[in-house]
């Protein structure tokens, strides 16, 4: 976490996960989320902020997202430039699925609408992909439906959209 | 998350907000069918974000244009989405109708006679209006008597749903006096663009009658092409030869036939007007007994 030699004027921030490890990063790219850029206005920038909703690994990832579309320092970004950062952004979330919903949680705290709408999109993908079995199965979502609300549900959307 | 008991309920600790989130990116039934997934994904799948993003984005413009527009402003976006979709709405002075296709909230449209330019409709000898209980429209045209068929239409590609492919019908129902349509083919064409030169014209033809005839037709052909294979070619060839070529039953009691399909890419460059166009000046003859209610565009069924 110090590429902070070829920057010198380059301002960090300190970021701290639920589980005490501690990342320093550029504040510019801190900032590609809007609830840390609202503490850094708020004058947190002196200490330590607190990250309590991800764990060290999340917040590593995070962080390599805030890198990557961190707002470039010459200038407006080039085509090619959005490009590379496209394909960089459908790796990024090409991970196992536990990962994608710590992704998309932390996008969601941290408001990170870009990786957002990101990590919705893959999960979209999937539920397309996949029967309501398979995505409970999938997602360890667990069936809180009675059986008669179940067969309720299903039977008005049978109404609705067959 | 890090213990195997927090990773059994992973999707759970979600905010309803984010599973809307993941289901504004799928698709109206899949939004639908997820909702029995569990209770939270039930309440996400009711929510506005979720289908605001499927309703068109000019919808509000559009509705504006309903003499009804004031009953569909309380309602929730999915009973909106659901309505549009069931229950089509008259707009433009009650000449045009506008729905959403259920599965993709595509837009789609019937014009009325009132909407297409129908030449002698104003002369009663040839062209009349009436009024029928299972029309949308309050006046729908009927065909008395004439040598000189035409019928065009048009609407502007940005009204409709852009990246889609698009099918245009006549929808129309033939009377117990029909005639003159019997052998009489009619020309129906669907162009993007303006000049004719994009037009793709086909003959097409309306008489019910005719398409039970035509597998009667058929049969001698498919004998000449393949003896050996004839049993099991025959109703193939049926199926191929009523393809776009004679009137289909809808299931709302009126009849429609194929104008002809246009891509509706939705650029800036190529918005231009479809024309849509029925036509039956060659023959000669004296034909009437149809009753058209308009033409209708939706996206094709793939």
């Amino acid at each position: 976490m110090s590429s902070t030699l070829c920057c010198s004027f380059a301002k960090n921030v300190t970021l701290r996960s639920s589980d005490g490890q501690t990342f320093e990063v550029e504040e510019a790219a801190a900032q590609v989320s809007q609830t840390i850029k609202r503490m850094i206005e708020d004058g947190c920038t002196g200490s330590v902020i607190p990250v309590p909703n991800l764990t060290g690994p999340v917040l590593a990832l995070v962080i390599e997202y805030f890198k990557k579309h961190s707002p470039p320092s010459d200038g407006c970004p080039t085509a090619l430039l959005e490009m590379e950062i496209k394909d960089w952004d459908a790796k990024f979330v090409a991970v196992d699925n536990d990962t994608l919903l710590d992704l998309t949680l932390a996008a969601h705290y941290l408001e990170i609408q870009g990786l957002l709408d990101l990590t919705c999109h893959r999960v979209a993908d999937i539920l397309n992909d996949n029967s309501v079995e398979k995505i409970r199965e999938i997602f360890h979502i667990k069936n809180d439906f009675t059986p008669e609300e179940e067969a309720e549900e299903r039977s008005k959307i049978q109404w609705a959209f067959e | 998350m890090a213990t195997e008991n927090e990773a059994v309920d992973s999707f759970y600790v979600l905010p309803e907000e984010c599973i809307a989130s993941v289901l504004s990116f799928t698709t109206p039934s899949d939004a639908s069918s997820s909702s029995f997934v569990s209770t939270n994904f039930r309440s996400a799948a009711e929510s506005d974000i979720v289908w605001e993003r499927f309703l068109p984005p000019q919808y509000r413009s559009i509705i504006s244009r309903s003499a009804d527009s004031s009953s569909l402003s309380s309602s929730s976006k999915k009973q909106l989405y659901l309505r549009l979709c069931d229950h089509p709405l008259l707009i433009d002075d009650g000449k045009k109708s506008f729905w959403l296709e259920k599965r993709s909230g595509k837009i789609c449209y019937m014009l009325s006679p009132k909407d297409l330019v129908i030449v002698w409709m104003e002369t009663p000898f040839y062209w009349r209006w009436t009024s029928l209980p299972d029309a949308r429209f309050a006046e729908v045209a009927e065909l008395v008597n004439v040598c000189w068929l035409e019928i065009r239409g048009k609407i502007n590609a940005c009204m409709l749903s852009p990246g889609t492919l698009y099918t245009a019908y006549l929808v129309f129902k033939v009377t117990t006096g029909s005639f003159g349509f019997e052998n009489q083919p009619v020309e129906v064409a669907v162009g993007v663009g303006g000049s004719e030169g994009h037009k793709r014209t086909r003959s097409v033809f309306l008489d019910m009658e005719r398409g039970r005839r035509q597998r009667y037709q058929i049969v001698p052909a498919a004998r000449r092409g393949g003896p050996f294979h004839r049993h099991r070619c025959l109703p193939q060839s049926i199926e191929e030869a009523d393809i776009g070529e004679c009137p289909k039953e809808r299931g709302d009691g009126w009849l429609e036939i194929e104008l002809g399909e246009f891509f509706n890419g939705g650029d800036d460059d190529d918005d231009g007007e479809v024309e849509m166009s029925v036509l039956e000046v060659k023959g000669g003859n004296w034909k009437g007994g149809l009753i058209v209610q308009g033409f209708e565009i939706r996206p094709k069924r793939m």
